[in-house]
């Protein structure tokens, strides 16, 4: 798995409430960081360290959403749940209509707030495998020359080596150098896999497959 | 055949069709007395034409004697039927002039059948024949009676009587009248009496010829009688026609009605009948022949307008006779309609109502439109109202669960440190001095609320009770209604004012009052009541009680109803009867709760009446 330990950082502009819950976590085991401020928190942390974020829904300048909005702009968007004093329909619609994780309210059953956190840290480890699969990928097929990613298009658009040596003006055995290139570089066997990988990295963004994406 | 014998017999047969006529419209109406004695009139003189006939063809002197003495029989008949025929067709004539022609003429008729042959002629000693009319006919010669000056004042009070009873029409006005009917009986008496004194005395020789007379005065008055007829036809005739045309105009004034949605009706207070049109009982649910009694539409009225319309319908009886009010209908099958009434009273001379007319209208439509706008006015005014307070429950349930939430995730961590071989004591003290800090905070919280509302929020005037009670219970009211809750509230007389800030009483008093109605829960039927009561708790205080018929607050709940977050209901902060309780005491007041001896919850507050110098 990861090389570097999860933590959860909890941003709340109460200062009690923050040491509260932060020995809490810290005695279930966990890493915890505490800011005073969403701010704080955007400013300091670390731009890949794994984890998630507790944050009060209720703070002066930037709330609880706002954090949670502002996240998901960002390259490492953590997983957030939000915590309130007092939860209402209409502030839990929205946080999860805004991506939040969970909903939870300050004096929520232990039991709840544990679950969530191991809910969050689980998504995040999730999203930052797949992140990290496809920058792999993604470096991977950077060292294919222009020519071998043209040809490359074509092979995963189904198309034969005649046609591609049509579509090119070049010649059906130089096409079939490329692709022999290709499968080496990629490390691949079949057109099948091929197809998978270069869709996994999302190399062609355009490509409409008559494969169906990502299932 | 011979002249004289065309011309009477012609006299004669027309006088007894008229008689025949006249005799049957009497029988036909019995109340025609005119027509009777016109019948009897002619038939007298169709009798003493035959006399005459006789008179004329008379062989021996004894003949023409007995033709003379049963004319005169014909001739009593003729004028008492005259006499009684002007009293009662002209409705004038004095009545002792009458009976004096009467009594001279039947006077004459006994003096005929004693004294002489007859009245005329004592003794007729022979007979002449005289030309007449180109033939031979008999007149008489004889000693004449001196009772024969009765028959002639019989004629003359009938002269007087007939232009007596004529004066009287004319100076009433109908002078044609007066002129045909008074003018030709006077003439053709004074004709026949001139005609018969000179034929009777010798002086002009022609036979008696009075029946020309008598058919005179039967020609005018039948034609007086008839045109009457005809008269009475056309009458007849415009009054079916107006008839029609107020058929037609009824029926236009129908269909206005009906096309106006009016139902109309009328109620015959004398004869205790009510009229009303088809389109009211079809608005009413009554069938259309239905016998219709007061009663029954007092049935058909809503249970609780049925009052207040009794009411104001008497006041209207009592004042000045016109009723306008609204009120619900409930239908046999169960459908109720807001009705919109109008009706005018109308009084007899003594200033008794004897008849109500009015018109009714179905406003059920604009009603329901009104409730549902009034309905959202007091929404808006109860979220405007109830605002204030759950603005404040929602910060205060915000800022409290802050301490309180920390107090948790703390006591949780201790726990958890505890159970570790070697537990750091330094932390656990560290959490328990947080947790006793995040104690005082929650406490502070409080206090601070409570502070609030007594340095700042309280704006403490003098309270009216009436006015507070009714103000909330006003709100509260169509809320009530549309749950089917029976809302009561009852201020005892003479109340002192309280001091206090109106709003947040009324905040308490629209808690505690919707609380009750939610512990009446949505179950139908059985007593739904929620009643409101202010009277006197002791010498400086009043008391308010809020109570409901629901099933009271469980014992093991009565203690904790008033804890902050303490709530039975799914979407409950459980901060409303706490909130209470704040506000009461900020006023110096209580505020508790306890169940009622036949069931359901009361809860009540006293608030300390207001000094003179207690406001400030």
């Amino acid at each position: 798995m990861s090389e570097t330990v999860p933590i959860i950082h909890v941003v709340d502009d109460d200062a009690s409430f923050l040491a509260a819950i932060s020995r809490l976590l810290r005695a279930n085991g966990f890493s915890v960081k505490t800011y005073s401020s969403a701010h704080e928190f955007l400013g300091q942390r670390d731009a890949d360290a794994p984890g998630c974020v507790l944050a009060d829904l209720r703070m002066p300048q930037m709330n609880g959403l706002d954090l949670q909005s502002a996240l998901a702009q960002t390259a490492n968007p953590l997983p957030l749940v939000i915590l309130t004093g007092h939860g209402d329909i209409s502030s839990t619609v929205r946080a999860m209509r805004s991506g939040a994780e969970d909903f939870l309210e300050k004096r929520a059953p232990k039991e709840a707030l544990l679950e969530a956190v191991t809910r969050a840290l689980g998504r995040d480890s999730r999203e930052r495998d797949a992140r990290r699969r496809q920058r792999d990928l993604r470096a991977l097929f950077d060292t294919l020359t222009e020519r071998e990613l043209e040809v490359l298009s074509h092979v995963v658009r189904g198309r034969l080596n005649k046609q591609i040596a049509g579509d090119l003006n070049i010649h059906e055995r130089t096409v079939k150098l490329h692709r022999t290139a290709i499968t080496t570089k990629l490390k691949v066997q079949s057109v099948a896999e091929l197809t998978r990988l270069t869709q996994e990295a999302d190399i062609f963004p355009d490509l409409v497959t008559t494969f169906p994406k990502g299932q | 055949m011979s002249l004289v014998t065309i011309i009477w017999s012609m006299i004669a047969s027309a006088c007894l069709t008229l008689a025949a006529i006249n005799f049957l419209t009497w029988g036909r109406n019995r109340k025609a007395w005119a027509n009777l004695f016109f019948s009897l009139l002619a038939t007298g003189t169709a009798a003493w034409t035959f006399c005459e006939l006789w008179m004329m063809r008379a062989e021996t002197p004894a003949e023409f004697a007995t033709a003379l003495k049963w004319g005169h029989v014909a001739v009593w008949l003729v004028i008492i039927s005259m006499v009684w025929f002007i009293r009662l067709y002209l409705r004038a004539g004095r009545a002792w002039l009458a009976w004096t022609v009467c009594g001279f003429r039947t006077l004459a008729l006994v003096l005929n059948f004693l004294v002489g042959q007859n009245l005329n002629y004592r003794e007729i000693t022979h007979l002449q024949s005289v030309r007449f009319l180109g033939e031979s006919v008999q007149i008489a010669e004889g000693v004449h009676n001196p009772w024969m000056l009765v028959g002639q004042l019989s004629l003359v009070s009938l002269v007087i009587f007939a232009a007596d009873a004529a004066a009287t029409v004319w100076r009433r006005g109908d002078r044609r009248t007066a002129l045909t009917v008074g003018g030709s009986v006077a003439f053709f008496s004074i004709v026949g009496a001139a005609q018969s004194l000179l034929v009777l005395w010798g002086i002009v020789r022609v036979p008696l010829s009075a029946s020309l007379s008598f058919m005179g005065v039967v020609a005018v008055m039948g034609f007086e009688l008839s045109s009457d007829m005809i008269r009475a036809a056309q009458l007849a005739r415009k009054l079916r026609e107006s008839e029609a045309e107020l058929r037609e105009s009824e029926e236009r004034m129908r269909l206005a009605v009906e096309g106006a949605d009016f139902g109309i009706w009328i109620r015959d207070l004398a004869r205790k009948e009510i009229w009303a049109s088809d389109k009211w009982r079809g608005l009413f649910g009554f069938a259309k022949a239905e016998r219709l009694e007061f009663g029954d539409v007092l049935q058909r009225i809503h249970p609780d307008d049925r009052d207040p319309f009794r009411l104001k319908l008497k006041k209207a009886a009592e004042g000045g006779g016109n009723y306008e009010g609204e009120y619900r209908i409930v239908l046999p099958s169960g459908e109720v309609r807001w009705i919109s009434s109008l009706a005018h009273f109308e009084f007899d001379s003594a200033g008794r109502p004897i008849l109500i007319r009015g018109v009714s209208r179905d406003i059920t439509g604009r009603k329901e439109a009104e409730e549902e706008t009034q309905a959202l006015r007091r929404d808006l005014a109860h979220v405007d109202r109830v605002s204030m307070m759950g603005q404040l429950a929602s910060s205060l349930a915000h800022e409290i669960n802050q301490p309180l939430g920390a107090i948790l995730r703390n006591a949780e961590a201790a726990e958890l440190f505890m159970q570790e071989k070697s537990p750091d004591l330094d932390e656990i003290r560290a959490i328990l001095a947080d947790i006793r800090k995040d104690d005082q905070r929650a406490g502070s919280v409080i206090d601070r609320m409570r502070g609030l509302l007594k340095r700042h929020s309280l704006d403490k005037k003098f309270v009216d009770v009436g006015e507070l009670v009714g103000g909330v219970a006003v709100l509260v009211h169509s809320d009530a209604a549309s749950r089917h809750i029976k809302l009561e509230w009852a201020v005892a007389d003479h109340l002192p004012p309280v001091l206090g800030d109106v709003v947040h009483l009324q905040q308490v008093l629209l808690n505690l009052m919707v609380n009750g109605m939610d512990a009446l829960g949505e179950a139908n039927g059985g007593d739904r009541r929620v009643r409101v009561t202010a009277a006197r708790g002791g010498p400086k205080t009043v008391e308010i009680a809020v109570s409901d018929s629901g099933s009271g607050i469980p014992v093991d709940r009565l203690a904790h109803i008033f804890d902050p977050f303490f709530t039975t209901k799914p979407n409950g902060m459980g901060m409303g009867l706490a909130i209470s309780r704040t506000i009461i005491e900020a006023h110096n007041g209580r505020l508790w709760a306890e169940n009622q001896k036949d069931g359901g919850a009361s809860f009540r507050f006293t608030l300390p009446v207001a000094e003179k110098d207690g406001a400030r």
